[in-house]
């Protein structure tokens, strides 16, 4: 072989190895943060004010819009549309809460049916898993990352909402909202207390774990001093035949002990139980403390062990005894379930940030709701999942090359919004107080939301500066914000009108518990803004025939929209979509035939999400979830700011908008790589 | 105890870390493969070589018995029963090597778990120096008291449980290696807290237990201390391609002394 033929060889090798470990296109890279909730208008104000430094800043440079949110704008299904490139009729996810059409009982939008019931082996009081009961990701369509990796961009996603269970991918992906705790729900806290604890301030349940203590004498000298307590932790599965309901007493639990000083004003904490595993702080009252291992033993013997983790806040240690715990999360460095693709990329993670938030949507809103926190209490619980992410955002940038396509999700502004609205309106200055608003916090906590606005901006400014030359930014939300002052159950307005009847002459009663008489049910209502017809062939006990169900659809929407609220007069509902008529037909099948957009100030309340008909139709919002954006898409748009100037979107598809699907479009435009099929979002550039 | 564990710290503060803490790799894969020499030339030395060649010959043969008669009954029970016993008598030739062998690997492997496993505690941290009392303590917990150096103050605590423990939380000013001095009556013990700098040997844990040899980073507590143990806990420091901590340590060692010991038994002559 000459020495030519030999350097040709050389050659194709190199070029065969090159095309083995496919490059992207040599581009600048692309760095998208995803702001949940941010909201075009606050914003506009804020920069107008000088709030916004660097957002004005990027706004200068490039661009800022609003952006066309999806019907419903609801996060799950927003953020599913901008990773697939589909509506909800083509990724499958309608609202946070589907029904199952066979019981017409509301179950998770985000797992897929399990259609191999789960099977184990009894022997003695254990059972052994054998097979089945794989629950899935509902999500369905190529997610664009998948479409990126496959095309060699490098590709980070950090906190994706919607992607747990995680599928499969060759990319880096960590999920975000959506991804659960030890228990396997989407986050229950616990709450040790030696006091009872009422009722939510608006009636409701309360959502954590209550554990009523005492404080005991170990030592007997009159002073008591320590506190016994369990945290849950994943089902006992080995105690559980595969189709039993899971009640409370079927988890597994963790001992913590809690050893007061003399002076109450100090607490040693212990997780685990004797000479197990376990993890020690002290605090003050008042103090967090760092993340904590807890073991949770499936067999005996230690032979199966489950780690956890989880953070205690010192709320009152003395003279009442008041600490909370959060839930109990999976731990990065070593998931009981994956939360990453690769599995180890969050051991990977956690070994360059320490422990992290791994629960989806962290922020503590339910023991705030429960009126357990005060708004001081969550706002410290708040700083801690915001230093999370500033960390991950300081990681994903440092880690960020030219070629390589990062996102990172914030989740800040939004449950800020749905839970400090109530302290003043940020986006209408003209408000009424709302009906939450609190004489004693209101005025301390009045600039909450546009603080949120100002860290955003903070997170925006370190990644403009720390970008390689060259790169694009682009800044978006999925759905933006309004005031939430009024409930409206539509269970009970579609029994007022005759459309959902109750068995026996009841007038309240529940979809769950069997309360309806399906006989002469036309339609019902499970999830914040889905109505279904009660349709034959379809519905377990269907009675709606096919040729009826667009003049019923017809009929309903038009009452609805006719709806005006006794108290004001005002509009109620906006406009009411038929599925059919804007999804694509994929999953269609699946999808709530109406889709219900609130106006400004209403919303579904979470009784009729759940299936529940209360007396009332209407009430006032006491909840301190006090802002909302499950309305009509036209009122909460999400914002998008880019770093190359945007171009005139006169004629972009959404009302003059670039929507959601766009910039699933321009993400993969930017890498030379085709859309998916059904994708239909048009490139911004 | 003290004086094994200062024989030990003297001899292997000197061969350790030649060219400081932070290259890890290198102690990681030069002692677990010298150990992994040194145990098999021992091996060789107090071990009965021909024994542990006619057992493990005596093992092959009723194996290969098994697969050659395997078709009779009786005759595959009784080569199973003789493989069997063969195993038994090649363990038992091993058993006394191995008495041998465990100190001195086991020195060697704690004392490179104390110099690489742990990482000193960040600067800004806030660990818990935590104090068990021993059992039949004359002092109870709540009246042991703490002093800490110049640099060092408490942060919070000490909260003391009547079960026997006490906790203080501390906080550095700066980084450097400090020693706190924990009192009960008339007894005063130290302590040592390891804060930011260069990766080095860090005291875990003071124990008047025999656990004391697996913590050489300090001497003993005095069997008749009124404390059981006084600890800080550490992070794990970070070890290229193993797991992190005591866990990868014992990964790296066993690797290597195995794998040394496996390439070398040929040459070096050694039935194993």
């Amino acid at each position: 072989m000459s020495r030519a033929e030999l350097a040709c060889a050389f050659g194709l090798l190199a070029l065969t190895a090159t095309a083995c470990t496919t490059r992207g296109p040599d581009v600048p890279g692309l760095f998208i943060l995803g702001v949940d909730g941010m909201d075009p208008v606050i914003s506009q104000r804020l920069m107008d004010e000088g709030k916004l430094p660097n957002l004005a800043r990027l706004a200068a440079a490039g661009g800022f819009q609003a952006l066309a949110t999806i019907n419903p704008p609801q996060s799950p299904v927003a953020w599913s549309s901008f990773v697939t490139g589909l509506d909800p009729g083509g990724h499958g996810i309608f609202d946070f809460v589907h029904r199952d059409p066979k019981t017409y009982g509301p179950i998770s939008s985000a797992t897929s049916p399990v259609t191999d019931p789960a099977k184990a082996i009894e022997i003695g009081d254990l059972y052994f898993p054998i097979g089945g009961g794989e629950v899935g990701n509902n999500r369905a369509g190529v997610p664009f990352w998948d479409l990126l990796v496959e095309a060699g961009v490098d590709t980070e996603i950090y906190r994706i909402p919607g992607n747990y269970p995680v599928p499969g991918s060759n990319a880096k992906t960590i999920s975000g909202m959506g991804t659960s705790d030890m228990r396997g729900g989407y986050g229950v806290y616990t709450w040790f207390t030696d006091k009872p604890v009422p009722t939510r301030p608006s009636g409701e349940h309360i959502k954590g774990d209550i554990q009523i203590i005492n404080v005991d004498d170990y030592d007997l000298d009159g002073t008591p001093d320590s506190v016994h307590g369990a945290l849950k932790g994943p089902p006992d599965l080995f105690h559980l035949a595969p189709d039993a309901m899971i009640t409370d007493k079927d988890y597994l639990t963790a001992g913590v002990t809690f050893w007061l000083n003399k002076g109450r004003s100090e607490v040693y904490i212990q997780t685990g139980s004797g000479s197990g595993h376990h993890d020690t702080a002290v605090l003050k009252q008042g103090e967090w403390s760092d993340w904590m291992k807890v073991t949770y033993d499936a067999l005996p013997g230690g032979m199966l062990p489950f780690e956890g983790m989880v953070r205690f806040y010192a709320k009152e240690l003395g003279p009442g005894f008041a600490v909370y715990a959060s839930p109990v999360n999976i731990v990065p460095s070593n998931p009981a379930q994956p939360i990453t693709t690769p599995d180890d990329w969050s051991a990977d993670l956690a070994a360059l940030l320490g422990n992290f938030y791994t629960q989806g949507m962290p922020e503590e809103t339910n023991a705030l709701k429960d009126g357990l926190f005060d708004d001081d209490d969550y706002l410290g619980q708040v700083a801690l999942v915001r230093e999370d992410t500033r960390l991950m955002t300081e990681l994903a940038l440092a880690r960020f090359q030219r070629g390589d396509m990062t996102f990172m999700y914030v989740s800040d502004i939004d449950l800020q919004c749905h839970m400090l609205w109530r302290h003043g309106d940020p986006k209408h200055a003209d408000a009424e107080a709302h009906p939450a608003w609190e004489t004693g916090s209101a005025e301390e906590h009045r600039l909450d939301i546009e603080h949120m606005y100002r860290h955003v901006d903070a997170l925006a400014g370190r990644v403009i500066d720390n970008l390689p030359a060259g790169s694009t930014f682009l800044l978006m939300s999925d759905h933006g914000f309004q005031p939430y002052t009024r409930e409206v159950n539509l269970n009970t307005w579609l029994r007022d009108n005759g459309y959902l009847v109750l068995k026996d002459g009841k007038t309240t009663g529940t979809i769950p518990t069997d309360d309806v008489d399906w006989s002469k049910t036309r339609a019902y209502n499970i999830g914040f803004n889905a109505l279904y017809l009660n349709q034959i062939g379809r519905e377990g006990q269907g009675i709606v025939a096919a040729a009826e169900a667009d003049s019923l659809m017809k009929e309903i929407a038009d009452k609805l929209v006719a709806q005006r609220d006794p108290k004001n007069g005002d509009a109620v509902v906006r406009s009411v979509a038929r599925s059919k008529d804007i999804y694509a037909t994929q999953r269609a099948s699946e999808a709530p035939d109406l889709i219900v957009g609130f106006d400004i100030g209403y919303g579904n309340s979470d009784q009729s999400t759940l299936g529940e008909i209360t007396a009332e139709v209407y009430a006032d919002n006491t909840s301190r979830w006090s802002g909302n954006h499950l309305m009509d898409p036209d009122v909460v748009p999400g914002v998008l700011y880019a770093n190359q100037p945007l171009p005139n979107a006169a004629g972009a598809r959404v009302g003059g908008q670039f929507g959601l699907l766009d910039i699933t479009a321009t993400v993969l435009n930017h890498f030379h790589v085709a859309p998916a099929p059904g994708m239909t979002g048009q490139s911004i550039y | 105890m003290n004086a094994l564990i200062s024989l030990l710290n003297m001899v292997f503060d000197v061969i350790l870390a030649p060219f400081g803490h932070r290259f890890a790799s290198f102690d990681l894969i030069v002692w677990p493969v010298l150990a992994g020499v040194i145990a098999l030339l021992v091996y060789k030395k107090v071990s009965n070589q021909k024994g542990i060649a006619a057992a493990k010959n005596g093992i092959q043969v009723h194996l290969l018995e098994i697969v050659l008669y395997r078709d009779n009954l009786a005759g595959v029970l009784v080569a199973t029963a003789n493989a069997m016993k063969q195993n038994a008598l090649y363990l038992g030739n091993n058993i006394g090597p191995m008495l041998v062998m465990m100190p001195p690997m086991t020195a060697v492997l704690v004392e490179i778990v104390a110099n690489y496993a742990y990482s000193p505690l960040p600067v800004d941290a806030t660990p818990l120096l935590e104090v068990k009392m021993a059992e039949g303590a004359s002092v109870k917990s709540m009246d042991v008291t703490l002093d800490l150096p110049a640099g060092l103050s408490v942060d919070a605590g000490p909260v003391a449980t009547p079960d026997g423990m006490v906790a203080w939380r501390l906080k550095a000013e700066t980084a450097g290696d400090y020693v706190v001095t924990v009192h009960a009556g008339t007894e005063a013990q130290q302590k040592g807290l390891a804060f930011g700098g260069e990766p080095r040997k860090i005291p875990v844990l003071r124990t008047n237990t025999w656990e004391s040899i697996l913590y050489p980073g300090e001497d003993a507590l005095p069997s008749d201390s009124a404390f059981e143990t006084i600890r800080t806990h550490y992070s794990d420091r970070d070890l290229p391609y193993f797991p992190d901590g005591e866990g990868g340590i014992l990964l790296w060692f066993f690797g290597f002394s195995l794998a040394a010991g496996f390439a070398l038994k040929g040459p070096l002559g050694v039935e194993l």
